[in-house]
């Protein structure tokens, strides 16, 4: 370190500084440790909470076992007590710690005895320690008291020095993480001597081991345990101290550690050595496991063993990587590299190495071919590791089969040698044997294999070598290939059997790829969040064969929102193992520390954006198998990645027609302020200008303003009186009076009325004879025929306007016809709308946009039909047509 | 001496119906284009004097004539705006038209207009140094404001703001055009700097700050000196 940057090293570690910012956020921890029950931790504990309380701190006692001992009873009062919680288990009423009474308490400090002590069934977490985490997590510091012989990383020290093997065992990272460890010392002697006057509780049950444990050998050591790690603790203090400090000084090692593990027992007691040697250099470490890849998976016994292994690294602090490859000695020396590893551990037992045979071993090769790197081999006895070989669970019906394959093939083998040497007389018959053998080990696997190898030597002796139809062999030469046979056949077959595994392997993986690709390429076609919650549901269930639950949260809280199969629902404790992993981003339920209770196994599907909702798996044992973990992995984060763009592309959308709302809002609101401001402004800038300078004006022009005025107020005028019209028709507020109406005598007033309107502009009528009445409302229909002819005036060119009223059978019709440019087709239905004219919204022929819409109104209103029809006439022009239906009159006379 | 030209862009004919008569009367000629093409060309080939120009014209934004106009004539615009388009109208003036008139308008609010242009056109190039309204005198050769002979003193900013609208007498000047030419292209948006400045300088120079006449606010677009007697 020293030949680095000189001006680096003098800056405070930011690292450090940060882990210390964490830890002002978080409660602080205090363990009292000691070396054996009956030390005085708890006594110890108490004695230090009354100091702190008269002080005048808010300390609670959450949970103390005084195991009936007055000493510490008394200590007990005046003190707050927690109340337990009460919990039926198996029959009985258990009192345990109550976390949410001490979470919703908040104390500054809160004492919780026994830190190994295991949670029943049904809690929240299975271990106390992690109840603990939770209230250190919610800024209360708390105190508690530990045995050294509960600490993971020296549970087979611990087992080895006293024989007795420890269950309830705490991780080392709670440890490290403590903020304060104090060692609650008493001499073995003095010890054994409380133990002696029955001031040690201990359980009655317990009492055989007694005898064993507290032995001044075994507490000695215990002793020199516990002192050795508080002094660990003390080195690690000091170094933090100088790293925050920017002091300079050799606190660091430089070391880094991979231990390389694998689904044995064996690798258990490898991780906690390494994981002794690492806290004792002060290094980081990783608990590295190659995947081969030309392999199919492990079965499930050496699977579940593997992530016993690995979650043993994390608990005690090290790091977890798996890689994947075909040479193992190379994938760890590649990764040391990678990692800037400095030591290697790994581990050998006796029974191990026969694995090694055919490579040498592990421990040979690593030497061999790394350099630079310092190898710890961690040898054990097999004794106190008896690895329970899980005996493969052989399925009979394949096994039957195999041996089937293997006999019929060596049968064939033989007629077919027979036949041959009826016909012709050959040398190297056993050549048909090995083909044999072949086609046993494509179609068989090892087992046949091997079993043919055998067997047709066996029948090649027995049918062609001399003397034949015995299995004794004549020539000592026959004999020496009679064994090269065999072991040309049993090579043969095995790598012929290991083809196809690697082929089988090799479609496994290819098919699992393909189901990804696919599900890849159906999630890119959804575009809304349903469809990408069911393609995720099915193809989970498709993959992992088990139920699955995928929750979002819906106003707040999580909904099942999809299921496999559809009508799955979580029961209480699944719905808050999946809360608990939506709000703290981990996993939950079914295999984890949290919930474990649950029948879910809980994951939050995290997205680029956050957290966007949860997947439930049920698992019928605790783990999932690398194969499923990683299909899972990869399609979960595949759908947190899609609903985050199924969300984001349904805002888009809404945000689309929003701007769309608020464009025609703006449209119309210009639209009507221009159409209400022209007239207004040439009303107001004629009658000023009249005023200002109509002396000094021409006769004419005066004139000519005032008639403007006339017109412009007019125009003002219909277009008020048409947004009454409008907004009666959209209220629902639209009365008319049901008349006989004579249509001709209505299209009569209409015209003469546009006429006087619009002077200079031709208006020609066709008016049927034989016209009957119509029911409607000689007003409005009045009022229609204007705001059409109105229209017609404004768009139709200059030629003459036709109206023309007929009847058509049971219908009158009516319509009105221009010659002007006329309407493209698409917009025939759209000049009905609502403000719709053609041209921008500026700079064209004055109108309100209003007509053609009041007109529908109107016409609809009195029962009749209206359409626009374009070209009318001569390939140009527009004729609006509305339709009356015809009732007989009700006859006065009648 | 010949009339005084104007040109009238509005696409709406009874806008130009009434507009011409009255200014004819009022002692213009006028020109009409109902175009934005038009009026390009009309100013190019007819020479007018001022332009009123209606924003909403049927071929192009009215804001996009006045830029195209600014790039090669500096003849006075006046713009004709209905109150929505308020955004529209600034940004007219802070391209280069001179004043605005909103629809609906008195024939006498816009000859006043019109009278004001013509005056800035014609006497552009003598930029007068001394300068009185309402008893306030401001002589910029010798940097001096005084009331009825009593020196006021301004501070540099407020003397530069009160000289900038003062040249710009009788027209109105935009907050952006204020903010940028007293406290640089920066500030073009630091309305709030403007408003304590113009209250400051209204308390110095007016006779009643309350009832300021010699800073006018035009709400929402700027500031408007008032037109001197002389």
């Amino acid at each position: 370190m020293a030949g680095n940057g000189q001006e680096q090293n003098k800056r405070p570690d930011p690292d450090a500084l940060l882990a210390l910012a964490e830890k002002d956020r978080r409660g602080k921890l205090t363990i009292f440790l000691g070396a054996a029950p009956g030390v005085g931790k708890t006594y110890a504990m108490l004695q230090r909470a009354r100091r702190l309380r008269d002080a005048g701190t808010d300390i609670i006692v959450g949970l103390v076992e005084t195991h009936g001992r007055s000493e510490t009873a008394s200590l007990l009062e005046g003190l707050d007590i927690l109340p337990r919680r009460e919990i039926e288990y198996r029959g009985r009423v258990l009192h345990e710690f109550d976390l949410d009474a001490a979470l919703a308490r908040r104390p500054a400090v809160i004492i919780v005895d026994e830190l190994a002590h295991s949670n029943p069934e049904g809690s929240l977490h299975p271990k106390r320690h992690q109840d603990i985490d939770d209230l250190l997590d919610a800024g209360i510091d708390v105190w508690t008291a530990l045995n050294i012989q509960h600490v993971e990383s020296l549970s087979d020290l611990v087992t080895q020095i006293t024989g007795v093997t420890i269950r309830e065992r705490v991780p080392d990272s709670v440890l490290s993480r403590a903020d304060e460890m104090l060692l609650v010392d008493l001499p073995p002697a003095e010890l054994i001597d409380r133990l002696k006057e029955g001031k040690v509780y201990l359980p009655e049950s317990a009492n055989r081991a007694v005898d064993r444990f507290f032995r001044i050998g075994n507490l000695t050591a215990l002793r020199e345990l516990a002192l050795r790690r508080t002094a660990d603790r003390v080195d690690d203090q000091i170094v933090d101290y100088l790293k925050q400090n920017a002091i300079e000084g050799p606190w660091a090692s430089g070391e880094r550690l991979i231990v390389c593990v694998g689904a044995d027992p064996l690798s258990e007691i490898v991780v906690r050595a390494a994981s002794r040697l690492a806290s004792g250099l002060n290094a980081p470490w990783v608990a590295v496991h190659v995947e081969r890849t030309d392999r199919e998976q492990d079965d499930a016994v050496a699977m579940r063993q593997l992530e016993k292994v690995l979650r043993l690294a994390e608990e005690l602090g090290g790091e977890v990587k798996r890689i994947a490859g075909n040479d193992y000695v190379t994938e760890i020396l590649r990764f040391a590299a990678e990692e800037h590893a400095t030591q290697i551990v790994i581990g050998s037992s006796p029974k191990q190495s026969w694995a090694f045979w055919r490579r040498g071993s592990l421990q040979d090769a690593l030497t061999a071919r790394a350099s630079g790197l310092a190898l710890h081999v961690v040898t054990s006895d097999k004794e106190t590791v008896r690895r329970r070989k899980p005996f493969p669970r052989l399925d009979l019906a394949s096994v039957r089969m195999n041996v089937l394959i293997g006999v019929a093939t060596v049968a064939a083998a033989s007629l077919v040698g027979e036949a041959i040497d009826r016909v012709i007389h050959l040398p190297n018959l056993s050549i048909i044997f090995l083909m044999g053998v072949l086609v046993a080990a494509i179609y068989g696997g090892l087992t046949s294999a091997l079993l043919a190898s055998g067997l047709s030597t066996l029948a090649y002796n027995f049918l062609f070598i001399e003397p034949r139809y015995t299995l004794t062999v004549a020539e000592p030469y026959e004999v020496f290939a009679l064994v090269a046979y065999l072991g040309a056949a049993v090579l043969t077959g095995s790598l012929a059997a290991r083809s196809r595994e690697q082929a089988k392997a090799a479609r496994s993986r290819a098919i699992a790829m393909q189901a990804l690709y696919d599900f890849s390429r159906k999630l890119s076609g959804t575009a809304n969040v349903e469809e990408v919650l069911w393609a995720a549901v099915t193809q989970l269930q498709s993959g992992l064969k088990k139920n699955v639950l995928l929750l979002l949260p819906v106003d707040g809280d999580l909904k099942t929102l999809a299921a496999w199969p559809p009508d799955t629902e979580p029961g209480v404790a699944d719905l808050t193992a999946a809360r608990w992993a939506h709000e703290k981003r981990e996993h939950a339920g079914r295999g984890t520390g949290t919930l474990p209770n649950s029948h879910f196994h809980f994951r939050p599907l995290m997205s680029p954006h956050g957290v966007v909702g949860v997947c439930g798996v049920e698992l019928a044992e605790d783990n999932l198998n690398p194969t499923d973990e990683r299909m899972l992995t990869a399609i979960l984060d595949q759908t947190a990645v899609a609903i985050d763009r199924a969300r984001l592309s349904q805002e888009s959308v809404d945000q689309a027609a929003r701007l769309e709302g608020e464009r025609y809002r703006d449209a119309l609101l210009s639209s009507i302020s221009h159409d209400l401001k022209t007239p207004l402004a040439t009303i107001t800038g004629a009658v000023s200008s009249l005023r200002e300078f109509g002396d000094r004006m021409q006769p004419e022009s005066r004139d000519d303003l005032l008639q403007s005025i006339e017109q412009e107020s007019d125009r003002l005028s219909r277009f008020v009186a048409n947004l009454l019209d409008m907004s009666r028709i959209e209220s629902g507020a639209l009365k008319f009076t049901h008349d006989w109406v004579d249509v001709a005598d209505v299209v009569r007033t209409a015209v003469e009325r546009a006429r006087k309107y619009f002077p200079g502009r031709g208006i020609e009528t066709g008016l049927a004879s034989d016209l009957p009445l119509i029911e409607a409302d000689s007003v409005l229909l009045g009022q229609v025929l204007f705001n059409l002819l109105d229209n017609a005036v404004k768009y139709g060119g200059t030629e003459p306007i036709n109206v023309y009223a007929r009847r058509d059978g049971e219908a009158v019709i009516i319509s009105v016809t221009d010659l002007g440019k006329g309407i493209p087709p698409e917009e025939l239905e759209r000049v009905f709308e609502k403000f719709y004219r053609r041209g921008k919204s500026d700079g064209r022929a004055p109108g309100t946009g209003l007509g053609l819409s009041i007109a529908r109104g109107f016409v609809e209103a009195m029962g009749g039909t209206i359409k626009a029809e374009s070209p009318a006439l001569k390939k140009r022009g527009t004729r609006i047509t509305m339709r009356f239906p015809v009732k007989a009159p009700v006859r006065s006379d009648a | 001496m010949s009339l005084d030209r104007i040109l009238v862009v509005d696409d709406e004919p009874q806008i130009q119906r009434f507009l011409k008569p009255a200014l004819n009367a009022a002692g213009y000629e006028v020109v009409e284009a109902a175009t934005g093409a038009e009026a390009l060309k009309a100013v190019a080939t007819a020479a007018p004097d001022v332009v009123i120009l209606d924003l909403g014209l049927p071929d192009m934004d009215g804001k996009e004539v006045v830029a195209q106009l600014r790039g090669w004539s500096d003849i006075p615009i006046i713009i004709l705006s209905a109150r929505d388009r308020e955004s529209e109208k600034i940004a007219s003036l802070d391209l280069g038209a001179d004043d605005y008139v909103e629809k609906p308008f008195g024939i006498g609010e816009l000859t006043a207009r019109i009278r004001t242009a013509l005056r800035r056109k014609n006497k552009e190039s003598a930029v007068a140094t001394h300068f009185t309204i309402d008893g306030l005198d401001i002589d910029t050769q010798r940097r001096i404001v005084s009331r009825e002979g009593a020196a006021i003193k301004l501070t540099p900013k407020e003397y530069d703001l009160l000289v900038l609208l003062s040249r710009h007498a009788g027209r109105v000047v935009t907050h952006k055009m204020l903010l940028t030419s007293v406290w640089g292209p920066a500030h073009g948006e630091d309305l709030h700097y403007l408003r304590v400045f113009i209250g400051q300088l209204r308390q110095k120079i007016e006779r009643n700050p309350a009832e300021p006449v010699i800073i006018r606010t035009e709400p929402g677009v700027g500031y408007r000196f008032a037109e001197s007697a002389n």
